[in-house]
């Protein structure tokens, strides 16, 4: 049972950073590949804040989506705007977000250890799990995570169908260039995008290490299963991303887990080779991820024919 | 002595890099796949050395046991072999070369296939997880190479006196380089480099002169990982032991992009100025770490520092020079340069 819960909270996070993948994806047209280190900015913020405050965790979870979504933002309009409007190619757009990466893991690899030399404390590993406790029965992180994938959902459903900016977003994301002749003015729907990216990742970040261990590379070992989560949704559709997400999250756990039972715990470490298998599978199956499928297709046909 | 020594590492470093980015050039720079798992045919190479000549060796002496330990032995006893006679030196660094190139094709082929068909976002995202996957599991798995212990890989150099040795393989590396240059040169500069350039500027078009998009992008990963290999190997060679943790993402995927992109893609002679700028960069602060960090008074690992200089370094390239140092040169062929003079007669009439 303890394995399940694991594994949902697992996918809970990936949900979020698969989420923040996608629509930065879809507004921008770019692969984050800093998506990892973004979230481990948030779980470092969490770490100092707790060190030097004392504030738990769950407290610290709006600070880093306020943070987190300015870094979103800063990456966005100081290093991928520019070489938009200077009309770079995906791939170079995708090389500056890896760019992105690597100077935010300087960036926290330099800071862990600065704060370990000012704090005297082993501050470069770090894990949250015993400063859980229990909220009706459960862990608190799954209680915690599930509610925030839900409130998510609802304040996404509520801002992307029942607001003015939601139909914009929607019309910019689903064709940029007709939304903007139609008046849309699609770089706010940009900023906002990689707002939400950033607060998301961040957020998610900060819970990260209720589940394992944080160190500055974290991001660079988890962005495999956030693209495997991403891509087999669809890497278009948020919806595709949240059913990504749960697939990848509970495959990578527990597939592993039921693997280590029938072949030793050898097999533990294995788990990013599951989702790969299974990006590799979405890919040759269903290039376009779940949200790409049949069934969505006929439906989404006789609505565009009926408008 | 300190002098020759940073030499010999900026000679070393050169030939090894000049290797690998020529591979992502033409993958990269000519064909347009944007092969963001170089670090994993890298890895392949040094594998092929690690795991493939161990055990053949293994073989031929009968050792048995464990590859950690056995490499061990391996290493003892075929360094006495070859510091009696060079040629088995020779003879091994002939061999590693050939089965990396060979492991590093295959591996390049195998894992180009789930995205070949697709666009270039996706493939890239597939090449970096897949190279990541490779990386995790040769550092966990110490069945393969020794894992985060890694294993013993003979001296092929054994023979040379201590002292010359570093001499002796900065030269050895050189000459490799050279050589890959020469063939990748000649390799480019025929219809098939011209062939990656069309598709790179236009997929569609190529495809409609009836050639196989799937095709080339899978021939070239063969080939473009195989030489990348080549550079893993002769790393392997170099340092006497494997360490998966030594293939990290940064340096072997990350780094020789920046060389690419700084020096200018699709020419060779940019990319030879952009490894040697970056190395002599590179080495710089790599030598003068510590002296940085204390003047500096920086209260962390000069590493950290490299990696954000060479982040922003990325950046600006991107920005201000996405052309390099050596801007790419239009495509000079005897029967174009025939139809432009005939051109040029024709418009003095």
């Amino acid at each position: 049972m303890a394995v399940l819960e694991g594994a949902i909270v697992y996918s809970n996070l990936l949900v979020l950073l698969g989420i923040g993948l996608t629509i930065t994806y879809i507004t921008t047209g770019v692969p984050n590949f800093a998506q990892g280190s973004m979230a481990v900015c948030g779980s470092y913020l969490s770490m100092t804040l707790w060190l030097t405050s004392g504030l738990h965790p769950y407290y610290s979870l709006l600070f880093s989506f306020i943070i987190g979504g300015g870094i979103g933002v800063g990456i966005y309009a100081f290093v991928l705007r520019p070489l938009v409007r200077k009309e770079a190619t995906v791939v170079t757009l995708m090389i500056a977000t890896l760019a992105v990466d690597l100077i935010l893991l300087g960036i926290l690899g330099a800071y862990s250890e600065t704060l370990a030399d000012l704090t005297k404390k082993a501050t470069k590993k770090f894990i949250f799990t015993p400063m859980d406790f229990n909220l009706f029965g459960y862990d608190a992180i799954l209680v915690i995570s599930s509610c925030i994938i839900l409130l998510l959902l609802l304040i996404l459903f509520f801002l992307l169908y029942r607001t003015r900016f939601g139909i914009a977003l929607r019309a910019s994301m689903e064709n940029p260039a007709l939304a903007g002749i139609m008046g849309v003015d699609v770089e706010h729907t940009r900023l906002f995008s990689w707002f939400l990216s950033g607060s998301l990742a961040a957020v998610a970040g900060s819970m990260l290490p209720f589940r394992q261990e944080i160190v500055p590379v974290t991001g660079t070992l988890i962005i495999v299963s956030i693209f495997a989560a991403s891509i087999v949704g669809g890497l278009r559709s948020i919806y595709g991303a949240l059913a990504g997400g749960y697939i990848i999250g509970i495959s990578e756990s527990l597939v592993t887990f039921y693997l280590s039972i029938a072949l030793g715990p050898g097999v533990l470490v294995y788990g990013k080779v599951v989702s790969l298998i299974v990006l590799v599978i979405a890919l040759i199956a269903a290039p376009m991820g779940i949200a790409g499928l049949g069934i969505w297709r006929s439906k989404r046909w006789r609505w565009n024919s009926s408008s | 002595m300190a002098l020759e020594f940073f030499l010999l590492d900026v000679i070393l470093w050169f030939a090894i890099y000049l290797i690998i980015v020529l591979s992502l050039n033409i993958e990269y720079g000519y064909a347009g796949i944007p092969n963001f798992g170089r670090a994993m045919a890298a890895l392949v190479g040094a594998i092929a050395v690690g795991y493939g000549v161990n055990h053949l060796l293994m073989l031929i002496l009968g050792i048995n046991g464990e590859i950690i330990e056995a490499s061990g032995t391996v290493k003892s006893t075929v360094n006495v072999m070859i510091s009696q006679n060079p040629l088995l030196g020779m003879g091994i660094l002939l061999f590693s070369l050939l089965i990396a190139a060979l492991m590093g094709a295959a591996a390049g082929v195998l894992f180009i296939l789930p995205s070949a068909k697709l666009r270039h976002d996706y493939l890239a995202i597939t090449l970096l997880a897949i190279s990541e996957v490779v990386y995790q599991v040769s550092n966990y798995n110490t069945s393969i190479i020794g894992g985060y212990y890694g294993v013993s890989v003979p001296d092929i150099m054994a023979w040379v006196p201590g002292e010359r040795r570093f001499f002796a393989f900065a030269l050895l590396g050189m000459g490799v380089a050279l050589l890959v240059f020469l063939f990748v040169e000649k390799l480019l500069n025929s219809p098939y480099g011209r062939l990656l350039k069309a598709m790179r500027e236009n997929e569609d078009v190529v495809a409609a002169f009836g050639k196989d998009i799937l095709v080339l992008r899978i021939k070239t990963a063969a080939i473009g990982s195989g030489i990348a290999a080549m550079a893993g190997a002769l790393y392997s060679l170099f340092s006497v032991n494997v360490i998966a943790s030594t293939f990290f993402r940064v340096e072997w995927t990350f780094f020789p992009f920046l060389m690419l992109l700084l020096g200018g893609m699709g020419n060779n002679r940019g990319v030879a100025l952009g490894v040697l700028s970056f190395v002599l960069g590179k080495i710089f602060l790599t030598v003068y770490k510590f002296e940085i960090a204390s003047i500096l008074r920086l209260p962390f690992e000069a590493t950290w520092l490299e990696y954000i200089l060479f982040g922003v370094l990325m950046l600006l390239i991107l920005y201000y020079r996405p052309d390099g140092l050596i801007r790419e040169k239009p495509v000079m062929t005897p029967e174009i340069k025939r139809m432009l003079k005939k051109k040029s007669i024709k418009e003095q009439r």
